[in-house]
């Protein structure tokens, strides 16, 4: 009686120290799943903080700059297509839907840089303290919205490699059903929706 | 074959390794203000450092200025988020650090701004500072006289946001006494109850495995698991008999032996060297040129 129960707690203690030692991942890819969600709800928070930007900054273009209708109209449209998308937890996993996310996103920033673009030409506009200042919320957090986006890139690979290397994929794939995330495509956002430069 | 992997392996250790060689390095952090490009008199890096570790000691804020040569056709914004986060200015927990950087050839100058400082420390005010304090004075060639402005200015902005404590340190060291107790008695009884069904030298091995096993840390668990199995083959040479009043006897041990044998590490190195606390920078701040 006595020897095999010592044995069955050694085995199961054995078992246990076994899969924390060679690392069967299952607690790496629960612990990188919940980064992942982390860094990719401050890239939200970094949009919607833009997106809260814009009613003011049109507001004041508008008070110096009304006949710009086709600019202005152009950032009302696109921040209400890039609001208008629910990021749930479904839009991490599905490429098609993060594809749609980060073009209309990238459509916002197209559209807001020709507005910005444009208040070049009104001196009065660019010497309201309330533009400026609207102007330098908006430089912040285009640069927060690069610096969230580069951490879930980088949360995203790792992710990525622990779901797809050896061992840890067959704890991803049988144990925790977990997939490969798409991740930004374009590293410089900013490259792509840059309005074009005029040049004499 | 071999071969073959061996030269994949090196076009793609020189395409990885590519853009970080060509990218602007970190300087090191040799105190809390970095002038590579010699712009400032010794005078004025003496009084700053001054203002800003007063500034630190009152407020736990940490605000270091660099001043760099040129950017080497590095965006402004990325590379001061890399300082930022390379050198961790602030502490960790509240991120209260803030970053002045000057880059001579660009005539560009960004303030970077820790999570824990966006709060007061805005984009609009950081945006302010350089407009109104720095830029007039550099657009004279007053260097000394823009960057003393706008640290005066950013000190005065986040004053009286966080307080200076000394709390932190002890608090995580009685945090690990508490935890290496908790391995002992969870050590024991364990090893307790392997002596009455089996063996009196496999209990005390057994619980002092278990202790190892709870208490964090490489020292702190070597002391939990000697300790366990010390008492428990003090205890089996004993008897069974007189357990509690050992018991209180262990707490004592465990505070002494662990305030005693010191393991250290929370106090920080007094004295010149000038460090980052652990603070997070998110990109928050505003840049300017003159």
């Amino acid at each position: 009686m006595g020897p095999t129960w010592w044995k069955k707690t050694v085995i199961t203690l054995a078992m246990i120290s076994a899969c924390s030692v060679s690392g069967c991942g299952y607690n790496d890819l629960q612990g990188l799943d919940e980064d992942t969600k982390a860094a990719w709800s401050e890239v939200i928070n970094q949009y919607q903080r833009r997106a809260d930007l814009i009613p003011n900054l049109v507001a004041t273009v508008k008070g110096y700059a009304a006949h710009e209708k086709e600019t202005l109209e152009g950032v009302v449209n696109a921040r209400a297509k890039a609001t208008g998308i629910q990021v749930t937890p479904e839009v991490l996993k599905d490429p098609a839907a993060f594809e749609a996310f980060q073009k209309a996103q990238a459509g916002l920033t197209s559209a807001l840089g020709r507005l910005i673009a444009i208040a070049e030409n009104y001196p009065n506009l660019k010497a309201d303290q309330n533009f400026r200042d609207l102007q330098s919320q908006l430089e912040g957090t285009e640069n927060r919205i690069t610096v969230a986006r580069k951490r879930y890139i980088d949360r995203v690979a790792e992710y990525n490699k622990m779901v797809r290397y050896f061992p840890t994929n067959l704890t991803a794939k049988f144990l925790l059903h977990l997939e490969e995330r798409p991740n930004f495509t374009v590293a410089d956002e900013k490259a792509v929706a840059k309005p074009p430069e005029v040049k004499f | 074959m071999s071969r073959l992997a061996f030269l994949c392996f090196l076009a793609a250790a020189t395409f990885s390794l590519a853009p970080s060689a060509s990218a602007l390095d970190v300087p090191p952090l040799t105190g809390r203000v970095v002038d590579l490009a010699h712009v400032l008199p010794n005078s004025t890096v003496e009084s700053l450092t001054t203002q800003l570790a007063a500034h630190e000691a009152q407020s736990s804020n940490q605000v270091a200025i660099l001043i760099i040569p040129s950017l080497e056709r590095e965006s402004l914004e990325e590379f001061s988020h890399r300082v930022a986060t390379t050198w961790k200015l602030g502490q960790q927990g509240t991120d209260n650090g803030a970053l002045l950087l000057v880059a001579i050839q660009e005539r560009k100058v960004r303030i970077e701004v820790g999570y824990g400082l966006e709060g007061v420390l805005t984009d609009a005010r950081s945006a302010q500072i350089i407009r109104n304090e720095i830029v007039p004075r550099f657009r004279t060639g007053d260097m000394p006289g823009g960057v003393t402005a706008g640290i005066s200015a950013i000190l005065k902005t986040i004053e009286g946001t966080y307080q200076a404590s000394e709390k932190a340190a002890p608090r995580q060291e009685s945090e690990v006494i508490w935890q290496v107790v908790g391995a002992v008695m969870a050590g024991l009884l364990v090893g307790l109850f392997f002596m009455n069904i089996h063996h009196r030298l496999i209990g005390p091995v057994a619980g002092a495995g278990i202790s190892t096993l709870m208490a964090p840390w490489l020292v702190p668990a070597l002391m939990a698991s000697g300790i366990t199995l010390l008492l428990l083959l003090a205890i089996g040479a004993s008897g069974t008999g007189g357990r509690r009043s050992r018991y209180s006897g262990i707490d004592d041990w465990v505070w002494y032996s662990s305030r005693g044998g010191g393991w250290g590490g929370g106090s920080f190195g007094g004295g010149g060297g000038f460090s980052g606390g652990g603070g997070d920078f998110g990109g928050g701040g505003a840049s300017g040129n003159w």
